[in-house]
C-alpha cells in the first residue's frame, strides 16, 4: 500500500506534533489501565505512563488503543509545514471523526493562529490500514489532499529514526478502477528555538535517573570529550592535506591556504592578561564556595554527633544525680 | 570563508584577463585588480606566466606593485616609494587594508598607537572610521574596539597570500594544536574515570558504614534482652545503660 510519493511536496514536521501525539497515546493508555488490571499495577500508574503501558500490555495482552487527531499547519507552495495538532474522538460506529468538535476546535485555533489550516490527521499504529482511508476521505472536504501522520507507539530500542510516517493519498488505477491509496513520503524535522530547548531538555533527562553528581559530571565530560574528538579529527585531516601539499603531491591551492592561515590566526583563542585574571578569580570563587559548603556540612554533622552524645550520656548523669538523694 | 567565495569569481576573471594579454598592456589590468574593492588575494594573478614575464622587462615596476600587494604593507611602500609607480587612492586604501591584515597576523590585540603609526593616521577618530568602514564592513576582519584601553581586539582576520616560508610555520602550528587537543582528550578521559571511581568508593564507604550500624544495632538489641530482667532499681538501670553505652 505504501510506495514512495510522487507529488513533489516537501514535508516539514515540528517536534511539538510528535510530542503531542505520543502524549495523547500515553494518556489514553494509562487511563485505560485501572478498570482492566489488578491493584499491583495501579500503583505503577503514577510513574512513567509509557513504561507501565508496556507492563500492562504484557500482563493484560491487549493492543494499545488507537488515538486520533488533527494536524494543522501552513502550506506555502510546495512546502507543507506541520506545526501543531489537537485530539479528536473517533466514532467507531460511524467510522468517522467527530465532525462538530473538529469544526469548533478549528474555529478556536483560527482565532489564535490565523495562518494555520487543517492539513490532515494523525493516528497511532504500526501500519496504515484500510479503514483509515474512510477517515481520510472524510477530511477531503476540508483539505483536498490531506496528510496522514502515523506514529508507531511500540518502543524499539534498535531503531534510530523516529517511528513517524507521513502518508499522502494518490489516485492510482488498480484493476481498472481508480482508487485512492496511501503513499508514504519523506519528511524533515524542523525546529523552532523553543522546541529545540525542550527537546534538548528531554534528551538529557536520562542521567538524572542515576541522580548522583558523579554520573552528571561524567555525562558532561563525555559530551565535551566527543566534541573535542571531532575537532581533532578534522584538524588532523587538514594537517595531512597541508603536509601532502608541501611535499608537492597536490598543487598549491591558494584559496584554501589563505583560509587555513586565517583559521590558525584565531589561535590561541584566549590568552590576554585580563582573561587569566577573570579565570583565576572565578576558579578561586568556586573552590571557596565548595570549601564553605563542606565546612557547613561538617559542622552540622558534628552538631548532630554532639547532640546524640549528650542524649546518651546525660541520662546517665541525671540518674546518678537522683540516686545520690536515695 | 565567505570572503574566499566572493573573491573566487574575481580571481578567475582577472586570471583570464591577464593570461590573454602581454607586456605593458597588463599594467592597467594590474591597477584594476589592485584597486578592486573586494579583491584581497593576488597570488593567483602572480602565478600567471605573462605576469611573471614582466619581471624581466623594464616594466617590472608593476610586478613589484603586485608583489607588494600580495605580501607587503604600507610601510614597505613608503620605504620603496622611489622605485615603485604612483598608487591611485583606491590602491592606497587597499594597501592599508592589507596592512591591517598583516598586523592581525602576529598579534590578536592591536594597540591604537601601533595602528596609527602603520597606517599614517593622525587621530583616533579617523582610525576608528577606517577600521569600521573599510575593514569590518568589508568583512576582512571581525573584532572589538576597546576605547578605554585604546586597542583593537581581533577575533577573525582573513588570510593574506602566503609567502613560501609560511607553509612550514602553519604546519608547525597545526601539529601543536593536534598534540594539545590529544593531551586534552586523554586528561578528560582520566577525569571521567576518576569521577566514576570516586563515586564507587563513596558508595562502598556508605554501604560499609550502614552495615556497621546494622551490626551494632543487632548487638545492642541482644544486650537489652539479656539485661531486661533485673532492672527494677535505678541502680540497676544505671549499670545497664553504662554497659550499653560501652
Amino acid at each position: 500500500m505504501a510506495s514512495s510519493s510522487s507529488s513533489g511536496l516537501t514535508f516539514k514536521l515540528h517536534p511539538l506534533v510528535i510530542v503531542n501525539i505520543s502524549d495523547h497515546c500515553t494518556r489514553v493508555k494509562s487511563q485505560m489501565n485501572p478498570p482492566v488490571t489488578s491493584a499491583a499495577n495501579t500503583t505503577s500508574n503514577n510513574t512513567n505512563g509509557a513504561g507501565d503501558g508496556v507492563v500492562t500490555a504484557v500482563s493484560a495482552a491487549i493492543p494499545p488503543p488507537r488515538v486520533y487527531g488533527c494536524v494543522i499547519g501552513v502550506q506555502r507552495g510546495r512546502t507543507v509545514e506541520i506545526f501543531n495538532s489537537f485530539e479528536l474522538l473517533y466514532d467507531p460506529i460511524a467510522h468517522s471523526l467527530d465532525r462538530a468538535f473538529l469544526e469548533k476546535k478549528q474555529e478556536l485555533y483560527k482565532k489564535v493562529f490565523p495562518h494555520f489550516y487543517i492539513l490532515g490527521w494523525y493516528s497511532t499504529g504500526s501500519d496504515a490500514e484500510e479503514s483509515d482511508m474512510h477517515i481520510h476521505k472524510g477530511l477531503m472536504d476540508i483539505n483536498e489532499s490531506p496528510v496522514y501522520v502515523l506514529l508507531n507507539p511500540s518502543i524499539n530500542p534498535a531503531q534510530k529514526d523516529p517511528p513517524v510516517n507521513i502518508y499522502e493519498s494518490e489516485l492510482h488505477v488498480i484493476d481498472g478502477i481508480p482508487q485512492l491509496i496511501f503513499v508514504s513520503s519523506s519528511y524533515t524535522i524542523e525546529t523552532v528555538e523553543a522546541e529545540r530547548i525542550s527537546v534538548d531538555h528531554v534528551a538529557h533527562l536520562k542521567p538524572s535517573d542515576g541522580g548522583s553528581a558523579a554520573t552528571q559530571l561524567a555525562a558532561h565530560l563525555t559530551g565535551m570529550h566527543s566534541a573535542i574528538k571531532m575537532l581533532n579529527n578534522r584538524v588532523r585531516v587538514l594537517h595531512h592535506y597541508l603536509v601532502a601539499m608541501q611535499k608537492g603531491e597536490f598543487a598549491c591551492e591558494n584559496s584554501l591556504l589563505r583560509q587555513v592561515s586565517s583559521l590558525l590566526r584565531r589561535l590561541p583563542a584566549i590568552e590576554s592578561e585580563k582573561f587569566q585574571d577573570d579565570f583565576l578569580m572565578e576558579y578561586n570563587d568556586t573552590l571557596l564556595i565548595t570549601y564553605l559548603a563542606m565546612f557547613t556540612n561538617c559542622s552540622s554533622t558534628m552538631n548532630e554527633l554532639v547532640d546524640k552524645f549528650n542524649t546518651a550520656y546525660d541520662r546517665h548523669s541525671r540518674r546518678g544525680g537522683r540516686t545520690a538523694f536515695m | 570563508m565567505d570572503i574566499e567565495q566572493k573573491q573566487a569569481e574575481l580571481i578567475d576573471h582577472f586570471v583570464k584577463k591577464a593570461s590573454a594579454l602581454k607586456g605593458t598592456i597588463l599594467d592597467p589590468v594590474i591597477i584594476e585588480a589592485t584597486s578592486h574593492p573586494s579583491l584581497f588575494a593576488f597570488s593567483e594573478i602572480l602565478a600567471v606566466p605573462s605576469v611573471v614575464e614582466l619581471g624581466g622587462t623594464e616594466n617590472s615596476g608593476y610586478l613589484d606593485v603586485l608583489r607588494l600587494f600580495a605580501h607587503g604593507t604600507w610601510t614597505d611602500y613608503k620605504n620603496n616609494a622611489g622605485c615603485l609607480p604612483e598608487l591611485i587612492p583606491d590602491q592606497v586604501l587597499k594597501l592599508k587594508q592589507l596592512t591591517v591584515l598583516t598586523l592581525a597576523e602576529t598579534n590578536k590585540v592591536l594597540p591604537y598607537d601601533q595602528l596609527m603609526q602603520e597606517l599614517d593616521v593622525t587621530n583616533v577618530r579617523e582610525l576608528e572610521d577606517f577600521l569600521i568602514n573599510e575593514c569590518m564592513y568589508a568583512g576582512i576582519v571581525r573584532g572589538k574596539l576597546d576605547q578605554l584601553r585604546r586597542c583593537f581586539e581581533v577575533q577573525f582576520a582573513a588570510g593574506r597570500d602566503l609567502r613560501p616560508g609560511q607553509l612550514g610555520n602553519m604546519l608547525q602550528t597545526l601539529s601543536n594544536w593536534l598534540a594539545t587537543s590529544e593531551n586534552l582528550l586523554v586528561s578528560i578521559q582520566e577525569k571521567i574515570k576518576w569521577a566514576d571511581t570516586m563515586s564507587e568508593l563513596d558508595k562502598k564507604h556508605r554501604k560499609d558504614v550502614e552495615d556497621r550500624v546494622e551490626d551494632v544495632k543487632k548487638s545492642l538489641s541482644l544486650k537489652l534482652h539479656t539485661v531486661s530482667r533485673p532492672t527494677l532499681t535505678s541502680e540497676g538501670t544505671r549499670r545497664s545503660t553504662l554497659s550499653l553505652v560501652e
